[in-house]
């Protein structure tokens, strides 16, 4: 998340509390900085600029504005921090129609590349308000993702 | 052990629980019902206190938003804990070892690992940044309880760990046994853990779950989810 907030914001690195006395930084490259102020010793994550986001949505408009219901997640920072954006929409809707109450609106079309009219875009797993987990369907996934030949397989019968 | 966590949750605190968290979500369900209905419950689904009807089997069904008042993305979930202001998490682990240090990354090299883990989801952040961490395992033998992790995952303020054996208190000088559940005894523990077991001063058996709180743990949890993770 930090990696993503400093591509989101154009910076280079991001500051974050933690990590002290763990593992963790060394496999990851975060270093430590001291800060400029108070000359303690902090971690700075590299930003990572993703060149595509994908995210899947209840409603977008044809240009690619769209709302989230239920909790974001990571979604809106992931736009926020890539070059461009893909969204896979469960209805697309009329821009009139989002219009109507704009502030239900999570993410621009300005940085938004495509729009792919998908429902069902998010089985097996849950799009809030649409469907929930298929946990069948979780499995068989797993179960297709043991080898390169049966996930090809498992996607090509996939709507 | 839902129960033994519940008990630690502390009345006003606001309490996280991690993804896939049968155990402590359904632990600060059971606070609030119990002795603690002040707590504040974050589910990492994205709801303030929630009600779900039924206990979800997954940490980030819709369910989790049933009752509350506002929807958290996980953005803002990680902001709050980075200012600071989220007092208690109740987070699952695969490895504890001797000084309270979490292992859920890999087993062996992190280069060649024997077996590669999850991974800690924050927990590297969440163990410095909130005030207290309950860590729970459901299995007690000396592979998840060794006396030094592989690899660091996570450290710093842990409070307490529950297995189904025994509560361990993390004290400046390491783990020591404050708790032995129904059944267990210090002997017992010993054999099954991975360094040397002490006990705290004040080490007690653990009272068995009240009439009360078995009945709201299974209004909670009809469907006994929280017996999946010891299969």
């Amino acid at each position: 998340m930090t990696g993503l907030r400093a591509a989101s914001l154009g910076a280079p690195f991001e500051a974050v509390p933690g990590f002290k006395g763990t593992d963790l930084p060394a496999t990851a490259d975060f270093r430590t900085v001291k800060d400029p102020w108070t000359g303690e010793e902090v971690y700075v994550v590299p930003a990572l600029r993703p060149q595509w986001a994908i995210l899947h949505v209840q409603e977008s408009d044809a240009r690619g504005n769209a709302r989230i219901y239920g909790s974001p997640g990571y979604d809106l920072l992931m736009a926020q921090a890539a070059d461009r954006v893909i969204l896979t929409a469960e209805r697309i809707v009329p821009t009139e129609e989002l219009a109507r109450m704009p502030e239900l609106t999570r993410v621009s079309e300005l940085t938004v590349a495509a729009v792919v009219e998908a429902p069902g875009g998010a089985r097996p797993g849950d799009c809030h308000g649409c469907y929930g987990v298929d946990e069948a369907g979780v499995r068989r996934y797993l179960e297709a993702s043991r080898s390169a030949e049966s996930l090809r397989a498992y996607l090509a019968a996939t709507p | 052990m839902v129960v033994a966590l519940a008990r630690l949750a502390r009345d006003g605190e606001l309490a996280g629980h991690g993804v896939n968290s049968v155990l402590g979500s359904l632990a600060l369900l059971l606070a609030r019902r119990l002795h603690a209905p002040g707590l504040r419950h974050l589910a990492i689904g994205g709801g303030l206190d929630p009600t779900p009807p039924r206990l979800p089997a997954s940490s980030s069904s819709s369910a989790w938003l049933a009752g509350s008042p506002v929807v958290l993305s996980n953005v803002d979930f990680y902001q709050l804990a980075l200012r600071g202001r989220i007092d208690l998490m109740m987070l699952g682990c695969v490895q504890v070892d001797a000084r309270g240090r979490i292992n859920s990354t890999v087993i062996g090299p992190f280069d060649r690992p024997a077996v590669r883990l999850p991974g800690g989801g924050g927990a590297a952040v969440l163990f410095q940044v909130v005030r207290r961490v309950v860590v729970y395992r459901t299995r007690h033998d000396p592979r998840a309880l060794p006396a030094a992790v592989d690899f660091v995952t996570a450290c710093g303020n842990l409070d307490r760990v529950v297995t189904p054996l025994a509560i361990f208190r993390a004290t400046p000088d390491g783990l020591r046994v404050e708790g032995l559940m129904p059944g267990a005894t210090l002997e017992t523990v010993a054999r099954q853990t991975g360094f040397p077991v002490v006990p705290t001063a004040d080490c007690a058996p653990v009272p068995p779950p009240t009439i009360d709180e078995l009945a709201a743990l299974e209004a909670l949890d009809p469907d006994r989810l929280r017996e999946l993770d010891f299969k």
